[in-house]
């Protein structure tokens, strides 16, 4: 016993070390996450009655899932209305925030103060205020506290769609891109810092060799910048994912958390449940997606 | 010589055209920076503005920026009391605050687990961490909250219960401990973002010190506590600044967690219904009445961040350089 306790090597007691730093973690993941987790599956395949201190779950298949589905009038409009401004607020948060990381990344004058704004929005961003002001402000911001008569007179964004001819769903997305401008870049906050902190970690030499070799600037990102991003660019994707289908200003997550402080237990698990499962399907695919058509090319 | 001369000013033309090009690219990216930085300071400004002015001049539209009425004590007062702010205030410390340093502390431990030490089940682990990124806290809400009005750990008080009839199990409903434990074992609110921000730093700090330290017989705690935590100040900062401001801007949690004594970001989310019943008025986005309370009330709420904010944003934005995420 003695002998080969003796004879483990660094490897194994280092190998030892790592599980001893994180059994915490795995018991809270146990206990606060993963049981939880099965709780609420069941949750949405049951009934839930709240007796005294106890609860009283009686398995109903798939009853909850059907009740939402059809004979709740709204959950498929909430769905659906949630999904497409997930859908059109994704690449416009990564590709802003990307283009915003790269300039605040350059060196010129007033990039402390340009980088100390631009970080304003991971401050409150993430806030109930922020819902508040943006619902109290949001007919003013439209439009832009200039007064009506005012901006009649200003070429808008209508008018540019209408004289390029562009027409139909391209058309569409311009408009509701403009509008929604506030909201995009107030969601690009901590997309912003994370961008920039993987930037830091392209090597510089990287660089030098293309300078050597007289690549353009242009060149230089997409042989350099934009591959060796892309790593952080998925991780910026998952978290805007996770970001754009929990907030709390989509009308399904604001009816849900309404209904979960009623008590109505069963029906919200399943509602959750329904919603994270198409938007992880989702998400699973345009993973997929990138790891498929872009990482493969850059390996 | 022609043939040099001409060599000469192409070089010169070049030069120029060059300026030229870096002046061109230089004004346009400020234009973009300054108008997307409009884009963010404007929401704020009229918070303010508007938090300083008087109902009546609210409704005058052709002064819009610059407060003439002012009410600021009417309307700070109004926000203050229907906050119940020093309550609150106390609230969020007690409550958010304290279990964001909790989770600051133990998220380091695990991510220095994960990232330094090479064991079996690693994979598995850092696949577990990712799962914990990709599943919203909501999920596991509603059991979370039913589990919690009777801490148990595997069913053992349960058993015991059940076995002797003295029901062990505490209810931590409306106690800082819903909030304590779960960021003790670090899976508290984001700590899977958390836990892989340090994991990406301790991936890249130099290994030689610690080595050493582990020649010297200096045991991993030890090693972890004065040879790479002292270096890694930097990710320490940014993992805080996240960290206690999503703590203090949470309503989800302690919307759910705590019945009687709100924090603040759950008092400003139902401001509107408080100042409603208080002053009898009614709320919506056009009305001049209460929306000097209101943005009063957002002010109070961002002021304590903002004034953190100011004080390490020069080392919170330097930090970002060199945190480094690979992905």
């Amino acid at each position: 016993m003695k002998r080969t306790k003796k004879n483990r090597g660094i490897r194994e007691l280092k190998s030892r070390y790592g599980y001893l730093f994180t059994t915490h973690w795995i018991f809270g993941i146990v206990v606060f996450f993963a049981l939880p987790l099965v709780q609420s599956i069941i949750f949405s395949f049951s009934k839930i009655e709240i007796i005294g201190g106890g609860v009283n779950i009686h398995l109903v298949g798939l009853e909850n899932y059907k009740q939402i589905l059809f004979s709740d009038p709204d959950y498929e409009t909430w769905i659906s209305g949630s999904l497409t401004s997930y859908l059109y607020s994704l690449p416009l948060i990564i590709l802003l925030s990307m283009a915003l990381a790269l300039i605040l990344n350059q060196k010129f004058k007033g990039r402390l103060f340009f980088r100390a704004l631009y970080f304003l929005p991971v401050i409150i961003s993430t806030g109930a205020v922020m819902n508040l002001i943006f619902t109290t402000t949001g007919t003013d911001m439209a439009n832009m506290g200039v007064s009506e008569a005012y901006s009649a007179n200003m070429v808008s964004v209508d008018d540019i769609v209408n004289l390029l001819d562009i027409q139909g769903e391209v058309a569409n997305y311009i408009t509701v891109t403009i509008s929604k401008i506030f909201d995009l870049v107030w969601s690009c906050g901590i997309q912003i810092v994370l961008f920039l902190a993987g930037l830091q970690s392209v090597p510089a030499t990287l660089f030098e060799a293309s300078r050597v070799e007289g690549a353009t600037k242009w060149e230089e990102f997409w042989f350099i910048t934009f591959p060796m991003l892309s790593r952080v660019t998925l991780l910026v994707a998952v978290f805007t994912m996770v970001e754009l289908i929990t907030s709390e200003r989509t009308t399904l997550i604001k009816r849900v958390y309404a209904m979960m402080r009623t008590g109505n237990y069963d029906e919200t698990s399943a509602m959750m449940w329904f919603y994270f499962l198409i938007c992880g399907a989702i998400m699973a695919f345009l993973i997929f997606l990138y790891n498929r058509f872009l990482m493969k090319r850059w390996e | 010589m022609n043939y040099q001369m001409d060599a000469v000013a192409e070089r010169k033309l070049r030069r120029v055209q060059k300026k030229g090009l870096h002046l061109f690219y230089s004004l346009f990216r400020l234009v973009i920076l300054l108008s997307i930085g409009f884009i963010i300071i404007y929401p704020l400004i009229y918070t303010v503005v508007t938090s300083l002015q008087s109902r009546y001049a609210f409704l005058n539209s052709t002064r819009v920026w610059i407060p003439t009425e002012f009410a600021i004590a009417e309307n700070y007062i109004a926000a203050f009391t229907s906050m119940d702010y020093l309550r609150s205030l106390w609230s969020t410390c007690k409550n958010e605050l304290l279990s964001a340093a909790l989770e600051i502390a133990s998220c380091a431990l695990v991510a220095y687990g994960l990232a330094r030490f090479e064991f079996k089940w690693k994979k598995l682990y850092i696949g577990i961490l990712f799962f914990t990124i990709l599943v919203p806290d909501m999920m596991v809400l509603i059991p979370r909250m039913l589990n919690y009005s009777h801490l148990d750990f595997f069913g053992i008080g349960g058993l015991f219960q059940k076995l002797t009839g003295i029901d062990l199990r505490p209810n931590i409903i409306d106690t800082p401990w819903a909030f304590w434990l779960p960021s003790f074992f670090g899976v508290g609110l984001r700590s899977g973002i958390l836990i892989y921000i340090y994991m990406q730093f301790f991936k890249g700090l130099p290994q030689e010190l610690e080595e050493a330290a582990w020649v010297d017989g200096a045991g991993p705690l030890r090693t972890f506590l004065s040879i790479a935590l002292p270096s890694s100040g930097v990710v320490i900062l940014t993992v805080t600044v996240f960290a206690m401001i999503w703590h203090w801007n949470d309503s989800l949690l302690s919307g759910m967690y705590l019945s009687n004594s709100f924090p603040l970001a759950r008092q400003v989310a139902r401001l509107p219904e408080t100042l409603g019943s208080k002053y009898h008025i009614i709320l919506s986005a056009r009305d001049p009445q209460g929306i000097g309370y209101l943005m009063a009330g957002c002010v109070l709420f961002i002021v304590p961040m903002l004034v953190v904010y100011m004080i390490v944003q020069r080392w919170f934005i330097e930090s970002i350089d060199r945190v480094g995420i690979t992905g």
